[in-house]
């Protein structure tokens, strides 16, 4: 009941806070806008100096080995042009789990409890019951990104990306070296993106530290007046502790991407499937049918909405 | 209670973002006969029709580097060899159409923004970017960060319609210049 009440109370301050930001918005007449093709991949387009944009992300992680598993994510963020090449941004992360046996492999679960349920988010200690939901505020996200050449007007554009995240499921710092080459009239964009991440989940009994290391890349082609579509590919490493010196998951995903861009607003929708992956002890729990769980999924989606104001 | 509300909610309280602005910017600033007027006042200008050869075309995309293709129906043509063309390039969403004026000796008279649907980069359209063009000729370098200095915010703006008139330039210094009468072509 005071959980319900707490949730009530935070929803109602996330409505508020939106509205504020609506007002905003219509105070100003010129919309501007820096947008994302793409739904994992970050490219070079970034706010003009002194502009500002509202962004939503709504990301779900859905699919386990059995049983279910959806993790959703939102991410409320305002991004901000400090100058024509660094561009500033905060968010306000939200997350809802509803993880019921999912787990099969006999390393994460008891013999007498084979689907158990688990995965990111769930703490350790519900792992034998049926069951296990939660929601709420996350944290929060600063995020800095520096273009150094500008791929409009260099053959390659080349960016760096930094984000530190603080929340209730983990603390984090991420890093990425953005490189984005635009063809045919500037309407074909292929990026790709070297990602570094120390994390601490926090939602175990115990702290778990490891390093992702990624590579994210893809196309977007502009098909239409404002219609882009294209194809995005992850190549997902997990390292444990803050070291390269134990791999535990390597995984693939692959799966398209759709973008609508107008004047006042934009609208990207991708999704992207788990080809296949491996575990390695000690995070091979994790695992199971050639797949990676933990906070993967057989399918993951993506909603984001820009909104330059 | 159900375990989505929070990310569902956020995403639907952004959504009213959407809607709450009452602002439309202008599509479409000019036409193409007025154009015309504006760049060459009180002098008669017809529409004329020719063709660009498979050559030519080739040089023009080497030249400016534009994919997008030459439309082959928007010329005017004055009696003493001036010419206003409309041509469009790529925008950031949709096509930016714009009027290029070059008069008899080969010089650029004036550029003008038709239409402009794009949610930044409206820059171009201010008479100081503008005016970087007039008097400059094919032998010009007319790059951008060259010759055409870029605006800062407009940078696809800029280039690409940079592009297009390094593109109307190559056109007229192959072809138009020597196109001078209203004689059949």
């Amino acid at each position: 009941m005071k959980s319900q009440k707490l949730h009530q109370k935070l929803l109602r301050s996330m409505v508020f806070g939106t509205a504020c930001l609506g007002i905003m918005a219509q105070s100003i007449s010129l919309v501007q806008a820096g947008e994302g093709n793409f739904g994992w991949i970050y490219g070079l387009d970034l706010q003009p100096q002194g502009k500002w944009e509202a962004e939503q992300r709504l990301q779900l992680t859905r699919g386990h080995a059995a049983g279910t598993y959806d993790y959703w994510q939102g991410r409320s963020e305002l991004e901000y042009g400090l100058t024509s090449n660094i561009q500033l941004a905060g968010y306000l992360n939200t997350y809802a789990i509803n993880s019921a046996k999912n787990y099969t492999n006999v390393d994460a679960c008891a013999s007498s409890v084979n689907p158990c349920t688990g995965g990111y988010g769930v703490s350790g200690i519900h792992n034998s019951d049926p069951s296990y939901s939660a929601s709420g505020i996350d944290g929060v996200s600063l995020e800095a990104i520096w273009r150094i050449t500008n791929p409009l007007t260099a053959p390659v554009g080349l960016g760096l990306y930094f984000e530190p995240t603080f929340g209730h499921l983990k603390d984090a710092v991420e890093a990425r070296v953005i490189v984005q080459s635009n063809f045919l009239d500037d309407r074909l964009q292929l990026v790709g993106n070297l990602v570094l991440e120390a994390e601490k989940l926090k939602f175990d009994e115990e702290p778990i530290e490891e390093i992702v290391l990624d590579f994210v890349g893809g196309f977007s082609y502009r098909v239409a007046p404002n219609w882009s579509l294209g194809l995005e590919y992850r190549f997902h490493n997990d390292f444990d502790g803050f070291s390269f010196a134990s791999q535990t998951q390597r995984a693939h995903f692959l799966g398209p991407n759709v973008h609508y861009a107008h004047q006042k607003f934009w609208v990207t929708l991708a999704m992207r499937t788990q080809l296949g992956g491996d575990c390695w002890s000690p995070g091979d729990a994790e695992c199971s049918d050639g797949m990676v769980w933990d906070s993967h999924g057989r399918n993951e989606y993506m909603l984001k909405v820009g909104l330059p104001f | 209670m159900l375990p989505f509300r929070l990310p569902i909610a956020a995403s639907l309280s952004l959504a009213l973002l959407g809607g709450v602005s009452h602002t439309v910017i202008a599509k479409t600033y000019m036409s193409a006969e007025e154009a015309v007027q504006v760049i060459f006042p009180g002098k008669y200008f017809s529409k004329v029709t020719f063709e660009i050869s498979g050559e030519i075309h080739q040089k023009l995309k080497k030249l400016s580097g534009i994919h997008h293709p030459l439309s082959p129906n928007q010329f005017w043509l004055a009696g003493d060899g001036s010419w206003v063309i409309i041509d469009e390039v790529v925008g950031k969403h949709e096509m930016i159409t714009y009027a290029l004026g070059i008069d008899a000796i080969g010089q650029i008279k004036d550029i003008h923004i038709l239409q402009y649907n794009e949610t930044y980069g409206h820059q171009v359209r201010e008479k100081y970017w503008r005016t970087q063009f007039v008097g400059k000729n094919a032998q010009n370098n007319l790059r951008l960060n060259e010759d055409i200095q870029n605006i800062s915010g407009a940078t696809l703006s800029c280039k690409h319609v940079t592009d297009g008139v390094r593109r109307l330039m190559g056109l007229h210094a192959l072809l138009l210049f020597k196109l001078n009468s209203h004689d059949p072509m």
